[in-house]
């Protein structure tokens, strides 16, 4: 709206009228103007319609079809009309006489109603053809408007099963945020105590829920009898560091010990690992945190 | 001077659009010459019923003389010859008979026009379509100014026409379209003419809010003035309003001010205040966010003015010449031919408030340099004093066509009047100097 001059002495009303179609064309972009709506429910109705029920053809039809012969207005003078004046005169004067032998009312009456009937009749047809016209070029735009809209529909729907499928995707792939939390000195001579306190507050710290790593750490305790036993200590950091686990199910690994060996080399460097994926993922009780659901 | 007033209804309760130009020129005029006002003894343009007292009245100070009309319109006689002139091949006393059908047929009025021409200098007769009019104007054509408020319809195809346009002494026209469509159908150029319309007594001071309060309307809203009427565009108005509304998050709302004549749509945004007084018309037109008028069928359209004159911009039907010619000189109304410039251009009335006011400003201006009265009066004096000037010899070759004979009248020779006027030029009409003056 902005684009219209807003000074009185320069408005335009013809200028302004032609943006106002020219808004209305953009508006209709790819629709279809006013001429071609018309032209398409002439012809091509086939493509839009359900042929067996309405036929492309039906407004022609029902056009030649409505074509009625002419109506004959009938007064109670007609019986007696000529474009003579004399011959009007006489049968005029013989009227009476005419009426001896029958009588011309009814007759004049009933045709007179039937010229009515014949009247109204054909606006009847008038009216049908209107709506017949209106109904089937509606039909039409609402046709190619379903059309529009399924073709749209069907777009947003594999879209929206892209982005699921993209989601899925992330979620399982492991990401590294850096700056996330302050970094461990490299040095740290000794692992945390490993009580249960030191453990809430190293996850508040790093943001990793406490119950995650009271899990991990539950898991590695019953993972004894799998597999080689992994120590404890050299646990710890990886337990406190940024590393955010997503394990898809399709990422669940076995758990042995040559994939806990790396993990805890990752942890210690502070790198991220696929290790700790798989390291997640090892059993369908832990599945329940938010990033695995 | 004086000057006779011929018009088919008068009365300050009658609100038609000739009937209300006639009385304000009648009002006005009487500040120029004595004035006397002619008219029939009918309130209802329908039936004529004959329903005020036949003789003198005055009405706000203006002398008025009532004849009775001598039977009312029969509808289905009116209906049946006017299929016959409009549709069919038809005589000349065909299309008399129609004339007589329409009415308002008062002998009376049309005998006294005739036997009162010395006591008059000039008879003004407003609408030429009208028995009186017609009538009135054969009986003294060399003393006959015509208001035609024309339309362009059927009628104005009719061959009985031409010869009074062409025959009288001035015509004085509302719009240029008017002009060019009597000028296409009877060729009356030599005829002194002017555009000259009529004004309106817009109040010196309008309280919208007093509007609001009385009606209980709040937010925007979009008026319609006028009786409402299939012949006045409403239905369409009323589909091309309900398609806006479902497209619009915040529509305007639809004020209706008038009598209703079809029934109107149950829509929460159309409200419909039933006739309402001079008053509250003016404060609900200045209240308003713009003024439509969907009708096709206008020989001026007065409300239309009044809105200008209020400063508020118009939404006009663009299949009415007249209308759509009008926003054009004015550059101060936006029109509509389709539904969906109806909802874009009502949109951008609506939202594009800046504009709506710069239209309103020209609609303002325009109002006052071609419609405000003492440019009114000045045309109708300044025509009076060229005719007084007009050589004798000059009036006196544009004397009427007498009517041919009895068998000419009754030979079908003249085509449907629709056929007419499918001929005549339409379109607005192209007006070099519409900024210098009409």
């Amino acid at each position: 709206m902005s684009d219209f001059s807003i000074r009185a002495d320069s408005v335009n009303v013809e200028e302004i009228m032609r943006r106002v179609r020219a808004r209305i064309r953009e508006k209709r972009g790819v629709d279809y103007t006013e001429e071609e709506i018309q032209e398409l429910a002439a012809v091509k109705l086939e493509k839009f319609l359900d042929p067996q029920k309405v036929r492309s053809e039906l407004l022609q039809h029902f056009q030649r079809t409505a074509t009625a012969p002419p109506n004959f207005a009938f007064e109670d003078t007609t019986l007696f009309e000529s474009h003579r004046g004399i011959v009007r005169v006489i049968r005029r004067l013989l009227g009476p006489i005419l009426k001896l032998f029958f009588n011309p009312n009814p007759l004049v009456h009933a045709l007179h109603i039937q010229s009515q009937l014949n009247t109204r009749n054909a606006q009847h047809a008038d009216l049908s053809y209107e709506l017949m016209h209106n109904l089937v070029v509606e039909l039409t735009r609402v046709s190619i408007e379903v059309k529009n809209l399924k073709m749209r529909v069907e777009s947003l729907s594999s879209r929206l099963d892209f982005d699921e499928r993209r989601a899925r995707a992330l979620e399982g792939a492991v990401q590294y945020r850096p700056g996330a939390v302050p970094a461990e000195p490299p040095s740290a001579p000794e692992p945390p105590v490993r009580d249960e306190e030191g453990e809430a507050g190293a996850a508040g710290a790093t943001g990793a829920a406490p119950g995650r790593s009271r899990r991990r750490r539950r898991r590695r305790g019953r993972r004894g009898g799998g597999g080689e036993p992994v120590p404890a200590g050299p646990q710890a950091p990886a337990e406190t560091g940024s590393m955010v686990e997503r394990a898809a199910p399709s990422d669940q690994a076995p758990a042995d010990t040559s994939a806990a060996e790396p993990a805890a080399a990752g942890a210690r460097t502070g790198e991220p690992g696929p290790a700790r994926a798989a390291e997640g993922a090892e059993g369908p009780d832990e599945e329940s945190g938010p990033f695995n659901q | 001077m004086k000057l006779a007033v011929v018009v088919q209804r008068y009365g300050a309760e009658i609100n038609g659009g000739a009937e209300l130009h006639a009385r304000y020129i009648a009002e006005h005029l009487a500040r120029h010459a004595e004035i006397e006002v002619l008219t029939t003894c009918a309130r209802d343009y329908i039936t004529w019923r004959n329903e005020l007292t036949p003789g003198l009245d005055e009405v706000n100070g203006v002398p008025v003389r009532r004849f009775p009309v001598q039977r009312e319109r029969d509808p289905g006689q009116f209906g049946r010859r006017s299929r016959r002139v409009f549709e069919e091949r038809h005589s000349l006393g065909d299309e008399l008979a129609w004339l007589e059908s329409e009415g308002p047929a008062s002998r009376a009025l049309v005998e006294h026009v005739r036997a009162s021409r010395q006591r008059y200098d000039y008879f003004l007769f407003f609408s030429y379509r009208y028995y009186h009019a017609y009538h009135g104007a054969r009986a003294v054509s060399d003393r006959a100014v015509l208001v035609p408020t024309a339309e362009r319809d059927e009628a104005i195809g009719l061959a009985i026409f031409p010869p009074v346009f062409r025959g009288v002494r001035a015509i004085m026209y509302n719009s240029f379209e008017e002009r060019a469509m009597i000028q296409a159908v009877s060729g009356n150029g030599a005829v002194p003419g002017v555009v000259v319309g009529i004004g309106s007594d817009i109040p010196e001071r309008v309280e919208p809010a007093r509007f609001r309060q009385k009606h209980g309307i709040a937010g925007p809203y979009a008026i319609y003035v006028g009786r409402i009427d299939e012949n006045k565009g409403c239905s369409e108005l009323f589909t091309f309003f309900q398609h806006y509304a479902r497209r619009r998050r915040h529509p305007l709302t639809l004020v209706l001010a008038g009598n209703p004549v079809i029934p109107i749509p149950p829509h929460p945004l159309i409200r419909h205040l039933g006739f309402v007084s001079d008053e509250d018309k003016f404060d609900a037109v200045a209240g308003a966010e713009l003024l439509i008028m969907p009708s096709r069928l206008e020989s001026l359209s007065m409300v239309t003015l009044e809105a200008w004159a209020l400063g508020r911009p118009v939404l006009a039907n663009g299949t009415c010449d007249v209308l759509k010619g009008q926003c054009l000189r004015s550059n101060a109304g936006l029109y509509y031919e389709n539904e969906a410039e109806f909802v874009e251009a009502l949109y951008m009335l609506e939202a594009n408030r800046p504009l709506a006011r710069a239209l309103g400003e020209r609609g303002l201006a325009y109002y006052q340099r071609h419609y405000a009265w003492p440019v009114i009066e000045r045309k109708y004096t300044d025509m009076l004093e060229q005719l007084e000037r007009e050589p004798v010899v000059e009036a006196s070759t544009r004397r009427l066509e007498p009517l041919p004979g009895w068998w000419e009248r009754r030979r079908p020779r003249l085509p449907p009047t629709r056929q007419v006027m499918a001929d005549v030029p339409a379109g607005p009409a192209v007006v070099q100097t519409a900024e210098s003056g009409q």
